[in-house]
């Protein structure tokens, strides 16, 4: 099977061929840009159906060609979950959201009343019923969206990167769910998923892709990995080994020399941020942010953890300045952000939001680089776009908005470092990253700690929290509930005379 | 308004909240309707207090959330009036009868009428209306728009989605705005902002889209989990509703 978007230079998958049996788990592998999800839609019959692009070969579900079948047909038989909880969601409530396909596919009343609280209970939501999707966090959501999914009994489950935004617990609960669905042996899955050490052990067969579509190599999963495991791990693919190891890559491990070799490292500089008392409420009586005390030294990079939901984007905000504490205050070089002018602002923080697109402000690449920078950080900026694989030459005439995932995050690492910040804010920087994506980012930090920057990152990713930062905050409901850096606080701190 | 009100159990049990909104709705239209008809003020001020006395007495809700949706539009409704009893073209005609002097501004009767009837007009329009919000689920709504109304599935609850993710749409505004503001642009207003709501508009609308055709949304003939009935008491609030307006129209 073989599939080229309208207007691409290249398939987005070629010669794509396996069988999978009822009841059987396949997890698709590969770097950004493979067409794994491309794979996924093709499954769900919503490519060619929807997607524009040209399509050859056969794909068949049973014995049901899912590119000429009737929509319903399709639909009847695969279900698909998306990486991003909220944007499946269609009913307000979460019974309704449930009943939603099966109210699609014409069930009777009375087998919906039957089955709704059934399959919430599955997903480990029983008694959800009445409750808002939107008020959620964000594992539950993926779960509930998953009930729908499941609940009109598809044959085939598509699952593309379920785990993408849920923190560890709800991507630990989800798998736990996948696993009762392999146990029953009723449903066949197919899997896309980034978390290696959480997807390897599921899977019956693994396909692997290379960065071009085309298949590496297609097996059990031990197989694939005795086989073809050093060329997986070339092309930027995850394996399971590289979780339970914890080691840092070699690109990393280079940097971190750099790091310690020039300039200052852990936390030892001056206080660059200082948050005394710190409350952030978006509405009243409700605070997300709960009376912080925390220090932030130059040079060091702090990794800020915990579940979805508690507060961790809203301390980044804050602390660049973007959003004005309720009670408390917030100093960065010894002034309130908020209170800077957006010029100067700039110059001491960089951020990096956890969806690029939202950073960006101009219609190229090029735009995107010179806006608001002077010709010496505009020169810098193009520098870092090269050493990122964005040469100007190439990219500076593309929108921002048609790049892939991948280029976008590097797009606005560019802009965020263009000026040196002083601090550097990453939320999520890992987010979806394969693993070429999650070296250069690693490479990065580690060479702007050495360059004096602080850096302080929201992540779910482990693996970055333990070997790229240096300190660990954990928040829970709005509480900073665990820190263990030198300074815990102004009170803690050894702060430097005119910091 | 963009966050779905949660409606008190006591609120859903109650006759308003029972009522089928498509009831409700064709009540509020023919009020609207009927309030065209009168250039007084006492039709509306009725109509005013009729609502609110229902709403509280057969939708059950909460004076004080009743009292907080509205302190706001009663505040409107106020300047309304006050700016046409201050700026209206009579008070300036020697033949129209003299109503208060404040200093060099003459305010005539006329004047004081038209504000009036204005005044008390938008009061009307926003007391049904805030009624209406606080006895309906928007769930509800649809599913009886769609039942009883014979509106497509289709675009009704593809109308419902849309409305769901407009939230998404608040948050990606504000974030939007910090992103101009630590590229050291201003968070002020811009048009350029508009440019990148309308990208997440497209990319939400087109994830959902996705979402529900993946789940057989509109792939043929449909069922519904939560069916609405006609019932003795639509026909009780349709009928007690007509009978207000005609009772502040005629009176």
């Amino acid at each position: 099977m073989t599939f080229r978007y309208l207007g691409a230079d290249r398939p987005a998958l070629a010669g794509i061929d396996l069988r999978l049996d009822a009841g059987g788990v396949l997890l698709v592998v590969g770097p950004s840009g493979s067409g794994k999800s491309t794979l996924t839609r093709a499954i769900a019959g919503l490519i060619p159906r929807d997607v524009p692009g040209e399509w050859s070969g056969s794909l068949r579900v049973g014995d049901l060609e899912t590119a000429t079948a009737a929509p319903a047909e399709v639909a009847a038989r695969v279900g698909i979950l998306f990486q991003d909880p909220g944007s499946q969601l269609v009913m307000d409530r979460a019974a309704d959201d449930v009943a939603f396909g099966l109210e699609n596919r014409a069930w009777p009343l009375a087998a919906m009343r039957a089955r709704v609280p059934d399959a919430l209970g599955g997903a480990g939501l029983a008694g959800f019923e009445r409750r808002r999707g939107s008020r959620l966090s964000g594992g539950e959501q993926q779960r509930l969206a998953l009930a729908g999914v499941e609940a009109p009994w598809p044959a085939v489950l598509v699952l593309d990167e379920p785990t993408a935004n849920l923190d560890p617990a709800g991507a630990t609960a989800l798998f736990e769910r996948l696993a009762m669905i392999k146990a029953e042996r009723r449903t066949t899955v197919v899997l896309v998923e980034h978390r290696a050490d959480l997807a390897w052990p599921l899977a019956d067969l693994v396909l692997a892709l290379d960065a071009t579509g085309v298949p590496i190599d297609l097996g059990v999963p031990a197989d694939v990995l005795a086989r073809s495991g050093d060329r997986l791990a070339r092309e930027g693919i995850w394996l399971p080994t590289d979780a339970s190891s914890r080691a840092a890559p070699e690109t990393f491990a280079s940097g971190e020399t750099l790091a310690s070799g020039s300039g200052p490292t852990n936390g030892i500089g001056a206080d660059l941020v200082e948050l005394r008392q710190v409350r952030f409420e978006y509405a009243r009586g409700n605070p997300v942010v709960r009376d912080v005390e925390l220090g932030i030294g130059a040079g060091e990079r702090v990794a800020v953890v915990g579940p979805n939901g508690s507060g961790k984007s809203t301390l980044l905000r804050l602390i660049a300045g973007l959003l004005r504490p309720r009670l408390g205050s917030v100093r960065l070089d010894g002034r309130d952000p908020a209170r800077l002018p957006a010029t100067r602002l700039a110059e001491l923080a960089g951020y990096i939001f956890q969806d690029p697109e939202l950073g960006f402000l101009a219609d190229s690449v090029a735009g995107e680089i010179t806006l608001g920078l002077d010709a010496a950080s505009t020169a810098r900026a193009t520098t870092l776009l090269e050493r990122l694989g964005l040469p100007l030459e190439r990219f500076g005439g593309r929108s921002p908005y048609r790049l892939s995932g991948g280029e976008q995050r590097r797009l606005s690492v560019a802009t965020a470092l263009a000026r040196r910040p002083r601090l550097l804010v990453l939320d999520e920087p890992t987010f979806g990253q394969d693993r070429r994506g999650w070296e250069a980012m690693a490479a990065i930090v580690a060479e702007l700690v050495g360059e004096g920057t602080a850096v302080v990152a929201a992540t779910h990713d482990d693996r970055f929290a333990a070997t790229v930062a240096r300190r660990r905050i954990e928040m829970a409901d709005g509480w900073v509930v665990a820190d263990d850096g030198p300074n815990r606080g102004p009170a803690a701190s050894h702060r430097l005379v005119g910091a | 308004m963009l966050t779905p009100i949660d409606l008190t159990a006591a609120q859903e049990r109650s006759l308003l909240g029972r009522a089928s909104p498509l009831v409700k709705l064709a009540l509020a239209l023919a009020w609207l309707v009927g309030l065209a008809f009168t250039l007084r003020a006492g039709p509306p001020a009725l109509l005013t207090g009729v609502a609110i006395a229902a709403g509280l007495a057969f939708g059950r809700i909460p004076p004080g959330r009743l009292a907080r949706g509205l302190a706001p539009l009663a505040l409107v409704a106020a300047s309304i009036a006050l700016a046409n009893l201050v700026f209206s073209a009579s008070n300036a005609n020697p033949s129209s009868a003299e109503f208060a002097r404040i200093g060099p501004l003459r305010l005539t009767r006329e004047a004081a009428e038209v504000a009036a009837a204005l005044g008390a007009r938008v009061l009307a329009i926003v007391s049904v209306g805030a009624v209406f919000a606080q006895t309906t689920d928007p769930t509800r709504l649809v599913d009886a728009l769609v039942q009883q109304g014979r509106v497509p599935a289709r675009f009704a609850y593809g109308a419902l989605a849309a409305y769901q993710a407009v939230p998404r749409l608040g948050e990606d505004l504000a974030t939007l705005r910090h992103a101009r503001r630590i590229r050291g642009l201003g968070a002020a207003w811009h048009p350029r902002l508009l440019i990148g709501l309308l990208i997440r508009a497209i990319r939400h609308a087109d994830q959902l889209a996705l979402a529900m055709d993946a789940r057989a949304f509109g792939s043929g003939p449909r069922t519904t989990f939560r069916p609405i009935a006609w019932r003795w008491t639509d026909l009780l609030v349709g009928v007690g509703g007509l009978a207000a307006l005609g009772i502040a129209l005629i009176r």
